[in-house]
């Protein structure tokens, strides 16, 4: 398990670090930790490494203390968003390298090797050199070198930030086939949240340095901790407004009838609705709640949905569907909307 | 444009036809060329005791000066690699560059000075001679190596192979020297080419028997023409090697990185 205890860092002269952050990851389980550059995320992954150390609290791997100790003594399989596979060795050699720091004997780590190559799907390539590979493939290797010696914990530093559209998503596969098999606990580091949200048991949002939220990612999707963190996750419709009556909150685009248990008469809101929850009515005449009817703005087609911008009121709803009519009146049903405080109003 | 290009490479080239020439000239006196054919300059040099002398103690020089700049200038280029501290890095550097700023004659004063006291009374020997080298060439390989450390993303290899067990040593042996190997002997190789033509600081600091080649070259110059120009061309086809030898390796060097 690797865990971290309240853990603070941070860089001389700079504002940037972590503050006070408390995540454990299970053994064999995979946790994301998204968040913009500079929250502190790949901070937070060079403390799990020991390329940095904290200045308060405690790093923890499978309950040894080892905040202060190198990280060729951590016993993590790392792989870094430029592969960093060494350019002067073969692939197989580069898989048995932590082998070889080990003392397995030299016949014993190019068997392993191979068999860990053959694992992500490189066998055939074991005596090519990093540089007759692509990136995905050099990826495979590095995924392979960090697995082969049964580390206690896997690091992946943005692992597929270099790679292009279509191999990302094989590759994201590919991680989280090979994770699943090995059993490991595992923290990946990423921008991407379909990424994170993909492959994640949970995921961790990071800002300004602090963990914000930790929830595996149905509930960070349905449920964000916050304003910020609806909008980083997902596409969102995110309105400012006060709860009128009970059941109702006025926001720019009219008055919404929706639970807001739990709020004040006159309380501030923001009101949070998915744009696929966003659903058009076609026949004029339907009676739905929440009816909304506006003019379209925008209208984008991306392939298997379309995401419209429909002006209602003094705002705006954002819609994603199937449906390729014309669209002019939308409904969004009541349980498909969540109030969230506002930031500046959080205790 | 082409003109002028033409007659550059003809100004930097007359010089060292006209040595090659001369150094095969029987005689050259009163003429524009030098007269008739010979090997005399060549094998005179040869036979000269304080030539071959000079040419051993050079080559020793550059022997030496090229150890110290391993064991010296890789662990100096190295500390001021992975120095965390921006102030520590840029002092550093500017340390080991200062050398190339200070014209050599202050600098063989320096040694002057501090070497013909009764407390430190080395002047006149070898091995000072060699410091003298290393101080001069220092920076040339320090400069060389710490380019090639950043364009090989040194520090990125160093974290993946601690991340993998290695230790300090370890990653020394298996990763820091086989990917700076050939960034090495290419500042090596300037090293020699720059220490086998030093002649200012060498000129002021040698005894009399710590005597490198080009200071002796400089007597040369007092006798026949032609063995002048013999013994020049000897020098310069030593610069040239480790010239050549250089760019060679720094291409392979540029090479592996790309």
């Amino acid at each position: 398990m690797l865990q971290l205890d309240n853990v603070s860092f941070w860089y001389p002269g700079a504002a940037v670090g972590v503050s006070d952050v408390s995540l454990e990851v299970r053994p064999g389980e995979l946790v994301a930790v998204i968040g913009a550059s500079g929250s502190g995320k790949t901070t937070l992954l060079n403390l799990l490494a020991g390329f940095l150390a904290p200045r308060q609290g405690r790093v923890v791997i499978d309950e040894n203390d080892v905040s202060a100790m190198p990280p060729e003594k951590r016993d993590l399989g790392i792989v870094f968003q430029s592969y960093g596979l060494f350019p002067h060795m073969k692939a197989w050699e580069n898989v048995a390298y932590p082998l070889k720091i080990r003392g397995v004997t030299a016949p014993e780590r190019k068997k392993r090797a191979y068999e860990a190559l053959v694992r992500v799907g490189m066998g055939n390539r074991s005596e090519n050199g990093p540089r007759e590979l692509s990136g995905g493939q050099q990826q495979r290797v590095a995924l392979a070198r960090a697995l082969v010696f049964e580390p206690r914990g896997m690091l992946l530093d943005e692992p597929l930030s270099a790679l292009d559209a279509n191999l990302r998503v094989e590759m994201r596969d590919e991680i989280l086939r090979v994770q699943r098999a090995a059993g490991i606990a595992t923290l990946l580091v990423t921008h991407d949240q379909e990424e994170a949200l993909s492959i994640a048991d949970r995921v961790a949002v990071m800002r300004d340095g602090r963990l914000v939220q930790v929830a595996p990612p149905r509930e960070l999707y349905d449920a964000p901790a916050d304003e910020e963190t609806a909008r980083f996750v997902g596409e969102a419709n995110l309105w400012r407004g006060s709860v009128v009556s009970s059941g109702k909150v006025k926001t720019p685009v009219g008055v919404l009838t929706c639970d807001t248990r739990g709020y004040r008469h006159g309380a501030n809101v923001i009101v949070l609705v998915r744009p696929e929850n966003v659903m058009p009515l076609i026949a004029s005449s339907e009676k739905a709640p929440n009816a909304f009817a506006g003019s379209v703005e925008a209208d984008r087609f991306l392939g298997s949905t379309r995401r419209l911008d429909l002006r209602v009121g003094d705002g705006s709803i954002r819609v994603e569907t199937r449906i390729r009519n014309a669209i002019d009146r939308v409904t969004i049903t009541p349980e498909a909307i969540r109030l969230l405080t506002p930031t500046n109003e959080r205790q | 444009m082409f003109l002028i290009t033409v007659l550059y490479l003809v100004f930097l080239a007359a010089p060292i036809l006209l040595l090659l020439l001369g150094s095969f000239g029987d005689s050259w006196s009163n003429t524009l060329l030098p007269q008739g054919f010979t090997w005399r300059w060549y094998l005179e040099i040869a036979g000269d005791p304080s030539f071959r002398r000079a040419f051993i103690t050079s080559l020793q020089v550059v022997v030496a000066t090229c150890a110290l700049n391993v064991i010296v200038g890789l662990p100096l280029a190295y500390a001021i690699h992975s120095a965390a501290h921006r102030g520590v890095r840029f002092a550093a550097r500017l340390a080991a560059l200062m050398p190339v700023a200070a014209p050599e004659l202050v600098l063989a004063f320096g040694f002057i000075l501090v070497f013909s006291s009764d407390t430190l009374p080395w002047l006149g020997s070898f091995w000072l001679l060699v410091a003298a080298h290393l101080v001069l060439t220092l920076p040339y390989s320090v400069t060389t190596l710490l380019a090639d450390m950043e364009q090989l993303r040194l520090g990125d290899f160093e974290n993946v192979a601690a991340s993998l067990g290695a230790g300090f040593l370890q990653r020394a042996r298996d990763v820091t020297v086989p990917l700076l190997g050939a960034s090495l002997t290419s500042s090596l190789l300037t090293v020699a080419a720059l220490s086998i033509g030093e002649f200012q600081i060498s000129n002021l600091i040698s005894g009399f028997l710590s005597r490198t080649y080009p200071v002796t070259l400089l007597q040369a110059f007092y006798g026949a023409t032609g063995f002048a120009c013999a013994a020049t061309v000897v020098l310069l086809v030593l610069a040239a090697l480790a010239s050549v030898a250089s760019s060679l390796t720094a291409r392979v060097t540029g090479g592996k990185a790309s």
